[in-house]
């Protein structure tokens, strides 16, 4: 019994340290195959043996070993995960960059848009130089230069407003602030007729557009256009009418005229000649006459006793009408 | 040679701690082999010391993590503590501190036993009656401490850290996976094969010191007393001394 208790003891011990040294070995990639891919750089900022390396940032290997190629040329060999073997292609791009802000470095392999053959074991692939904290501090102090400048030409200017009297005699102003108010509702009621406005000419234009009214029309009906064309055609041809019209009335009244003055013609006898007034009363006067003695005539008739009946029948006809109303 | 008389008892000691160990090397491979024995001893110096060992590396991964949390605040890589409280634990506190307990119970226990069984004569009677009382007692205890201290060591290293993630999520929340994740992200060979190996050393000092007290003491009941206590003294200080040793060993291999 005391035996068992010693086993589980034993191997509960033991396990743990296999799980312990299992766990490593995997981060480590030391079980399943590994392959390895190069990438050259200039400056590994501080990257060592033994640093991760990430594939779109999954962990997948270690920097195996770090080499000087030449002065300007160092080769880093990573210990890659077999897995990756058919995922990271040739174009891919290994970077050196930062886990966190200050944390370890690690290379980066970064995969690229386009059509590449997986990259086989030993291969060398492109690497892309990143922004390091030396350099990014580098850019952080020229900022800084920069920022003294402005801020030292700022606070001249705010010097400068500080000592000036007219600004502060405007600010100190306070009828300023209602005048303000009133130009700013002068200002909102003009905009406010302004968008009327708008809005009417708008609504005169889609008119317009769409051929309603009078200049819609004459905008947009292309039938009144040419008769507008006829019209103006037939207005010509009616003036040139009228000339020729003004002539003959012209030559006419000259003719008229001439003969007034000279006494000869019908119209000279109308408007000139006395005699023919009294010729024209005496012919009127035996019209007169005339007219009267037909009537007494038509009197006589009435009473002839050959057309009395016809007469009689009619009186009858409007009295009965007379009665109907 | 004119030498004081606590450095010449000082240096008698060493020379006799050597000699036995000499011995026990010299003995430990030979037949015949006490196996029931060496069995028994382990159940009693590991398996017995199970209990309080567990405890001690439970609170030490708890407190650890607890004091390392406002420094890890500070410097604002709070999300680092189940990182940093691992390595800590599996390369030193672990190891050291499990092996300081394991010195205190068992290295006095074995001090006081054959300190007794010495006084009382029953060594010399073993060896009246034929048995091998160097073999049966002392390299029993010794192996038995050599090959159970690594297994508590890394019991107490499980331990510590699940009482380290328990000191994690007093805080904040961290998964168990999490924690488990970044642990052994951080830790390496390095880590682990130093700190197991020097476990070894560690059981031997414990084990070799408290037989050599024990196995060596005299005026009688008092003498008990002293041996025991001095085995624990001795092996705590050998346990530093190893420390010490071994990381010099592992700067110098290039493991660190």
């Amino acid at each position: 019994m005391n035996n068992i208790k010693l086993g589980v003891f034993v191997l509960g011990g033991l396990l743990f340290l296999v799980v312990l040294l299992y766990m490593i070995g995997i981060n480590k990639s030391m079980f399943g195959g590994s392959y390895i891919l190069k990438a050259r750089f200039d400056n590994v900022q501080g990257l060592i043996k033994g640093n991760n390396v990430r594939f779109a940032g999954i962990q997948c290997g270690t920097v195996k070993n770090i080499k000087i190629i030449s002065d300007t040329v160092i080769e880093v060999t990573m210990s890659l995960d077999k897995k990756m073997a058919s995922i990271i292609r040739k174009n891919a791009l290994a970077s050196i960059g930062t886990e966190g802000l200050v944390g370890n470095k690690v290379v980066n392999i970064i995969p690229v848009q386009g059509d590449s053959e997986p990259a086989a074991g030993r291969d060398i692939i492109a690497s892309k130089k990143m922004l390091s904290t030396d350099d990014l501090m580098q850019t952080l102090s020229r900022t800084n230069d920069d920022l003294a400048v402005v801020v030292s030409n700022l606070k001249t200017t705010v010097l400068r407003i500080n000592n000036s009297n007219a600004l502060w005699s405007l600010l100190n102003d306070n009828g300023i602030p209602m005048e303000v108010k009133n130009t700013l509702i002068n200002f909102r009621k003009a905009t406010g007729n302004a968008v009327q406005i708008t809005n009417e000419v708008d609504q005169l234009m889609m008119d317009v557009r769409n051929g309603k009214g009078s200049l819609g029309v004459l905008l947009t009906d292309t039938s009144f256009a040419t008769h507008l064309d006829a019209a103006v055609l037939k207005i010509k041809t009616v003036g040139e009418r009228a000339d020729s019209l003004a002539l003959t009335i012209h030559s006419m009244a000259s003719a008229v005229q001439k003969d007034m003055d000279s006494g000869n013609g019908a119209v000279h006898a109308l408007l000139k000649d006395s005699s023919i007034v009294i010729k024209l009363n005496k012919s009127l006067e035996n019209i007169e006459k005339g007219t009267q003695s037909f009537s007494e005539d038509m009197e006589a008739l009435k009473h002839n006793f050959l057309l009395r009946g016809y007469f009689k029948k009619q009186e009858k006809k409007k009295q009965a009408e007379n009665k109907k109303l | 040679m004119a030498l004081s008389k606590p450095m010449g008892k000082f240096l008698t000691e060493t020379g006799e701690l050597s000699r036995f160990a000499g011995r026990f090397f010299a003995q430990w491979y030979k037949p015949r082999y006490e196996l029931g024995e060496f069995l028994r001893q382990c159940f009693i110096i590991g398996y017995r010391s199970l209990p309080l060992v567990g405890l001690t590396a439970f609170i030490m991964g708890l407190v650890l993590t607890m004091q390392l949390r406002p420094s890890m605040v500070e410097y604002g890589v709070e999300s680092q503590l189940p990182a940093i409280v691992g390595i800590a634990i599996v390369r030193e506190i672990g190891p050291v501190i499990t092996a300081l307990i394991f010195a205190g119970k068992i290295g006095s226990s074995i001090g006081a036993e054959l300190g007794s069984m010495k006084v009382t004569e029953q060594i010399d009677a073993m060896e009246v009656s034929g048995t091998n009382p160097f073999k049966y007692l002392v390299v029993s205890r010794v192996l038995a401490s050599v090959f159970m201290l690594p297994v508590l060591i890394m019991l107490s290293d499980a331990i510590s850290l699940y009482g380290a993630w328990i000191g994690v999520n007093i805080h904040s929340t961290t998964s168990f996976a999490l924690f488990w994740t970044q642990v052994f992200n951080i830790l390496s060979f390095s880590d682990v094969l130093p700190a197991f190996v020097k476990s070894f050393f560690f059981g031997f000092a414990v084990g070799i010191i408290g037989c050599f007290k024990g196995y060596n003491s005299s005026k009688g009941t008092e003498g008990v007393g002293q041996s025991a206590n001095s085995a624990v003294v001795v092996s705590s200080i050998m346990i530093f001394v190893i420390d010490l040793l071994a990381v010099q060993v592992t700067e110098l291999l290039g493991l660190n």
